[in-house]
């Protein structure tokens, strides 16, 4: 047991925060979220070439052979700095699905092009309807002779628009939950942008399209495991990315309680405002803890874990608890769109509702206690 | 005890119901929306309810008033909240500016000043707020300097809801005389906002536009017959509307009404071949917040029923604050919850569940423990008053 970060680590992060603090900034943050694409080529270009895009692959694809551990430091950086950007969806999700599941050819196609930045992939799981992403794909693909027709709709897909490759979860008719690798040459599919509040770009997307089955990734039928470990691995992802934007949320409001004065004094000397932020210290060490322990659980394989569950089990409470009192301390001021704590509410509002309800992990959480 | 309205209280709030159905356009998702309509629609509804007598009800016939019973009132500020208030901002001219004026007033100012608010064409704005005065309002600095035919006043106000609608008038709080004790020296104006010398600057909210402004005053000069009560005794004036302002608004019955939509939705809702109305959780937790609902609305009806027998409720109504508030809030967070990814979509989204009036009632909730008083404020007056506390600043 030892909770500290090794040394290499420890490098990791110091390097990944003054690299974001030296190009990033939330003006910036701004500036991206207003923007189509909603994220930043010229320095998702600058990541690949530290070697973050291909964190946890190995360095035949031109990865850097790191782990999930490794990847959840990074995020934690990413949301320190607010950077907005398909890192979650690419890097998390697509590019360990196309490792896991994809045939020799597939892997030497996409990996080092996503390693390199060069491509962009994206996850289309959820459909119309769905409380959380943890459901079976009911989009169909049916058989054509070589090819399988794919019909149907997907929503919220993050960055679909700029994916070079879309890997959508579907059910072969009488096969079972099969994940296709689409390309963004492929037509049939149309895309429009959702109004969503979380900053992320998300879309809904229709198809109605004819694909080679050579697009299936691994054999179908059997990827369920897979999309499943994959949610899990984004669900730990966004937890990250909410610890480091917490902590600096953290650092605003204690800040702003310190020089704001009202009744002749800091506002931070009135013990309610001093215990708030006291609150907000103790549950993002809890939540920091948890997320270590739930990444480290998944880069040893333990994705199903107890632990993994009660990361986001605790993490929907405490972020709800952690912005409410950031924003009670900050009075009417964090309210208006001009103050940067909204930047950071929307975004942890936008986590606790995607990727499973606090109800639903406390429900995993029981029956890996073993409660019938 | 009777926990029941009279049928005939009953009747008048269907009456109010139906009013509503045929009144509100479809398209009304309150004021904090980018939408032209909004502002007009708000003066079209008022004038209304004027027509009917119901606009100024509360107040005695000598005003336009008819002297309904508080808890008519209760029932018309419910209605209203739980549809967004399609009163728009003159709600503030019925809770506490009118009030404040038959108070404090000259004659010749409630002749001038109530009859636009009770034939419901006159925006009134609230400019309390300073950036260095929030909590301790009495530390307001804009400052009212007075000169031969009235006053000359400089200085800067914030947060101010409906500046920009634009609003006809403004209740303003300034500093008269720097040299008193801070609640000493202080006045209020109600002041044209047509006057040179007044600027407005819309900020953007969380919830969207309207809702916060800063008003700057540069040279403006008001009328001597514009001074509400006597010259630095205006710190008693603004207690006693901001005691009618927490009183006013029948906070609960917005989350009611959500919850309503949610109970709805959750039946109509199928997840896994089920109505989500069967899932353990869900039912729980929307039975928590009916509970919850139940809780606030009673202290709210504990308060109305003190002013029912002529009594000033002050501790109770800002216990019955810190219920309503609360319960927004949870409201907003569990509807959400209950959504689930459904919850990211903003109103602005036609395929958002139930027009986004969940997302909706979450961001706008965000400063509801802030504003009027904030929930620390609140505790600090049920200590000190209610529970003989000593006090701590
Ligand atoms: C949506 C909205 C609409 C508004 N509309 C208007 C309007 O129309 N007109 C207008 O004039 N104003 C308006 N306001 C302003 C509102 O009245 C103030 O925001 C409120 O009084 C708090 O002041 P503040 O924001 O400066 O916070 P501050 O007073 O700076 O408070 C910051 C924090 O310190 C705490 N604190 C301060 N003093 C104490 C104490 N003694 N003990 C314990 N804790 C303390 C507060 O509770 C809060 O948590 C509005 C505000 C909001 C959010």
């Amino acid at each position: 047991m030892d909770l500290h970060l090794s040394p290499e680590q420890t490098l990791l992060v110091e390097s990944a925060r003054s690299f974001l603090s030296r190009v990033w900034s939330l003006e910036r943050t701004r500036a991206i979220e207003a923007s189509p694409s909603g994220f930043d080529r010229h320095l998702w270009l600058q990541m690949a070439e530290l070697g973050w895009l291909g964190i946890a692959l190995p360095q035949g694809f031109g990865g850097s052979e790191q782990t999930f551990l490794e990847a959840t430091l990074l995020l934690e950086e990413m949301g320190r700095a607010l950077l907005p950007s398909p890192f979650v969806p690419c890097v998390v999700v697509a590019a360990p699905l196309v490792q896991a599941l994809g045939s020799a050819e597939q892997q030497r196609r996409w990996l080092p092009l996503i390693a390199a930045g060069r491509a962009i992939a994206t996850l289309a799981l959820v459909e119309p309807g769905w409380r959380d992403e943890w459901r079976r794909p009911e989009v169909r693909a049916l058989r054509e002779g070589t090819r399988l027709r794919l019909r149907g709709r997907k929503c919220f897909v993050p960055y679909a628009e700029s994916a070079d490759l879309t890997i959508v979860a579907v059910t072969i008719e009488g096969e079972g939950p099969s994940v296709l690798a689409i390309d963004r040459e492929i037509p049939g599919c149309s895309y429009s942008r959702l109004d969503t509040f979380g900053g992320e770009p998300q879309f809904d997307m229709e198809f109605d399209v004819a694909v080679p089955a050579t697009t299936l990734l691994g054999k179908p039928g059997e990827a369920g495991a897979e999309i499943d470990n994959a949610c899990q691995r984004a669900m730990v992802a966004s937890l990250a990315f909410m610890v480091g934007a917490s902590e600096r949320v953290l650092e605003m409001t204690v800040e702003y309680a310190k020089t704001r004065s009202q009744f002749g004094r800091p506002i931070g000397s009135f013990q309610a405002v001093a215990h708030r932020c006291v609150d907000m210290r103790s549950d993002i060490d809890a939540l920091r803890y948890l997320v270590y322990q739930a990444a480290w659980n998944i880069a040893s394989g333990k994705v199903d874990a107890l632990e993994v569950a009660a990361a986001k089990a605790y993490g929907n409470e405490a972020l709800r608890r952690i912005y409410m009192n950031a924003h009670q301390v900050h009075g009417a001021i964090g309210f208006s769109m001009e103050y940067d704590l909204q930047l950071f509410t929307r975004r942890a509002k936008a986590v606790e509702l995607q990727w499973g309800s606090t109800s639903f992990h406390l429900e995993r959480v029981a029956a890996r206690m073993g409660l019938e | 005890m009777d926990f029941a309205f009279t049928p005939e209280e009953e009747r008048f709030r269907q009456e109010l119901k139906e009013f509503l159905r045929r009144e509100l356009p479809e398209w009304w998702r309150g004021m904090f929306v980018h939408d032209d309509r909004v502002f007009p629609q708000t003066r079209r509804f008022c004038q209304e309810l004027a027509e009917r007598g119901w606009l100024t009800m509360a107040w005695p016939p000598e005003h336009g008033g008819q002297n309904a019973s508080v808890w008519k009132q209760a029932i018309l500020r419910e209605e209203m909240w739980a549809h967004e208030e399609p009163r728009g901002p003159q709600y503030m001219n019925l809770n506490y500016i009118g009030p404040c004026i038959m108070r404090y007033g000259t004659e010749e100012q409630k002749r001038r000043f109530l009859p636009p608010m009770a034939k419901g064409t006159v925006i009134w704005t609230q400019g309390f707020s300073e950036p260095e005065a929030g909590s301790d309002l009495a530390s307001v600095r804009t400052r009212a300097e007075e000169v031969a035919d009235g006053f000359v006043v400089n200085g800067q106000k914030i947060w101010s809801s409906y500046a920009d609608a634009p609003a006809d008038w403004c209740f303003l709080l300034v500093r008269t005389d720097p040299s008193a004790p801070k609640h000493r020296g202080l006045s209020v104006l109600l002041v044209d906002m047509r006057t040179p010398g007044i600027t407005v600057r819309p900020i953007d909210s969380m919830a969207g536009p309207h809702e916060l402004n800063e008003i700057f005053f540069d040279d403006v000069k008001v009328p001597r017959n514009c001074l509400l009560g006597e010259k630095n005794r205006g710190w008693e004036i603004v207690t006693a509307g901001l005691a009618f302002e927490r009183a006013g608004i029948a906070r609960y019955a917005r989350a009611g009404r959500v919850i309503e939509l949610l109970t709805e939705y959750v039946q109509q809702t199928h997840c896994d071949g089920q109505p989500l109305a069967a899932n353990l959780d869900v039912r729980r937790k929307l039975a928590e917040l009916r509970v919850r609902y139940e809780a606030a609305r009673l202290l709210n009806y504990r308060a109305i029923s003190l002013q029912a027998r002529g009594q000033v409720p002050v501790v109770e109504a800002s216990i019955a604050r810190l219920h309503n508030t609360q319960l927004e809030q949870l409201v907003g967070h569990v509807g959400m919850e209950i959504l689930g990814l459904g919850g990211l979509l903003t109103h602005a989204d036609p395929q958002a569940p139930l027009s986004g009036s969940v997302y909706r009632q979450w961001v706008r909730n965000i400063p509801t423990t802030i504003a009027a008083g904030t929930l620390e404020i609140q505790k600090n007056i049920i200590a000190a008053q209610g529970l003989g506390l000593p006090r701590q600043r």
